[in-house]
C-alpha cells in the first residue's frame, strides 16, 4: 500500500528520520550481537506516514499472518509516543531456540515448551526495541517510559489491531526496517509506530536535531 | 594532503552531515554518491584520495562497494560510517581493507582524526 497522498513530514524530514532510524536499529542490534552472539544483517529503513483508516491494512498486508508468525510489541510513552513491533513473519520454534541455545527447553516433552521460546523473543524485542527507541530519544533529546514487551499469542487468526489508533482522523508514522539472522535463516523487521500526538514534538526535535549537526 | 573526498551515502542528509564536518576540517573537492554502485563508478573516475563509506545502502551495498574499490584500488584509504557497528560488522569491512570505521552520527572530532590518520598514510605512501 502507498503512503497517504497528503505527506505530514517534508523530504528532508523523512530523510532525517530514516537516518535516525538506521542509526538506532543499527546500534540496537549491536547490542543484540553482544548479548547473544549473533550477526544481524540490516536494510534501508522506509518511513511512511498512514492514516489510521489505512494503517491496519497497511500493518496485516505487511505481516500476512501465518500460524508462526510472531509479534512483540511494546509501547513507549512521553513526547515521543508510540508502538514498536518487532515481527518475525515466518518462524520455528527450533530455529529460535537455537539463538540462546534453549534446545535442551525445546525439545523436551514438556507441555510448556512454548514458554522459553516465547521468553527468548520477548528478550529479543526488548532489547530491540529499547535500544533503538533509546538511541532516538537520545538523538532527539527526550525521554519516555515503556510498557513491558508483550507478545501476540502464536496461533492468533486475528488480524493484528494497535489499540492506540481507533480514530480514523488520525495519522500514524511508520518506520520500518527488515532484517536477518545470519546464519540463523530467520528474518524480520521492526516497525515503529508514531502517534500523531508527537507529530508536532517530532518536527521541532527533527528541527533542533538538524540544527546540530547542519 | 587530501584534496579530493569522495562520499557514498543513500541518505542525503548523512552526506550533508558529514560534508559539514568536512568543510569544518579543510578544504577538499568533494563528490556524492547515492549508493554503493554510484560510488564505485565515481571513485574509479574521481579517484578520491579518501572515501568515506556508509555500509547499508540500496542497489551495491557498503560491504561489496568496498571490495570493488579496493580491486580498482588496492590502495585506496576508505573510511567507513556506518550505524552498523556489530564487531563482525566492522571485523568483516577491515578485513577488505577499510582504512577506518566511524560510528554514525559521526562526530566532528572523529572525522578530524580519521582526517589527519589519513594525511599521515599518504604523506608515508608518498615517501
Amino acid at each position: 500500500m502507498d503512503a497517504d497522498k497528503n505527506e505530514i513530514f517534508t523530504e528532508d524530514q523523512k530523510d532525517i528520520l530514516q537516518e535516525i532510524m538506521n542509526i538506532a536499529f543499527g546500534n540496537a542490534t549491536a547490542d543484540l550481537s553482544e548479548i547473544i552472539d549473533i550477526y544481524v544483517i540490516l536494510s534501508v529503513p522506509d518511513i511512511k506516514t498512514i492514516s489510521a483508516e489505512n494503517l491496519d491494512s497497511y500493518i496485516n498486508n505487511l505481516i500476512d499472518l501465518k500460524k508462526n508468525t510472531k509479534i512483540i510489541e511494546q509501547k513507549f510513552f512521553g513526547e515521543y509516543n508510540g508502538s514498536g513491533l518487532l515481527v518475525f513473519p515466518d518462524i520455528n520454534d527450533d530455529e529460535i531456540s537455537t539463538i540462546l541455545d534453549h534446545s535442551d527447553d525445546i525439545n523436551s516433552n514438556d507441555s510448556s515448551e512454548q514458554v522459553p521460546v516465547n521468553e527468548i523473543l520477548i528478550e529479543i524485542g526488548n532489547i530491540l526495541i529499547g535500544a533503538c527507541i533509546g538511541k532516538i530519544t537520545s538523538l532527539l533529546n527526550t525521554y519516555v517510559t515503556y510498557s513491558p514487551p508483550d507478545i501476540f499469542p502464536s496461533d492468533t487468526s486475528n488480524k493484528v489491531c494497535l489499540s492506540y489508533h481507533t480514530d480514523k482522523d488520525k495519522t500514524g508514522l511508520v518506520m520500518k526496517t527488515t532484517f536477518t539472522f545470519n546464519e540463523k535463516n530467520i528474518e524480520g523487521f521492526l516497525l515503529l509506530l508514531t502517534n500523531d500526538e508527537s507529530f508536532d514534538w517530532l518536527k521541532k526535535a527533527l528541527g533542533k536535531f538538524m540544527e546540530s549537526y547542519l | 594532503m587530501i584534496k579530493s573526498i569522495l562520499v557514498v551515502d543513500d541518505s542525503p542528509i548523512a552526506r550533508k552531515m558529514l560534508i559539514k564536518s568536512l568543510s569544518e576540517h579543510g578544504s577538499y573537492e568533494i563528490t556524492e554518491a547515492r549508493d554503493g554502485q554510484e560510488g564505485v563508478e565515481k571513485f574509479s573516475t574521481v579517484s578520491p584520495d579518501v572515501t568515506f563509506l556508509d555500509l547499508t545502502m540500496p542497489v551495491l551495498d557498503g560491504y561489496d562497494a568496498l571490495i570493488k574499490i579496493k580491486e580498482i584500488d588496492a590502495k585506496a584509504i576508505v573510511i567507513v560510517v556506518t550505524a552498523d557497528i556489530q564487531a563482525k560488522s566492522i571485523e568483516t569491512v577491515m578485513g577488505s581493507g577499510a582504512f577506518s570505521v566511524i560510528k554514525k552520527p559521526a562526530s566532528p572530532e572523529a572525522i578530524s582524526g580519521i582526517l589527519t590518520k589519513s594525511e599521515s598514510k599518504i604523506k608515508k605512501s608518498q615517501g
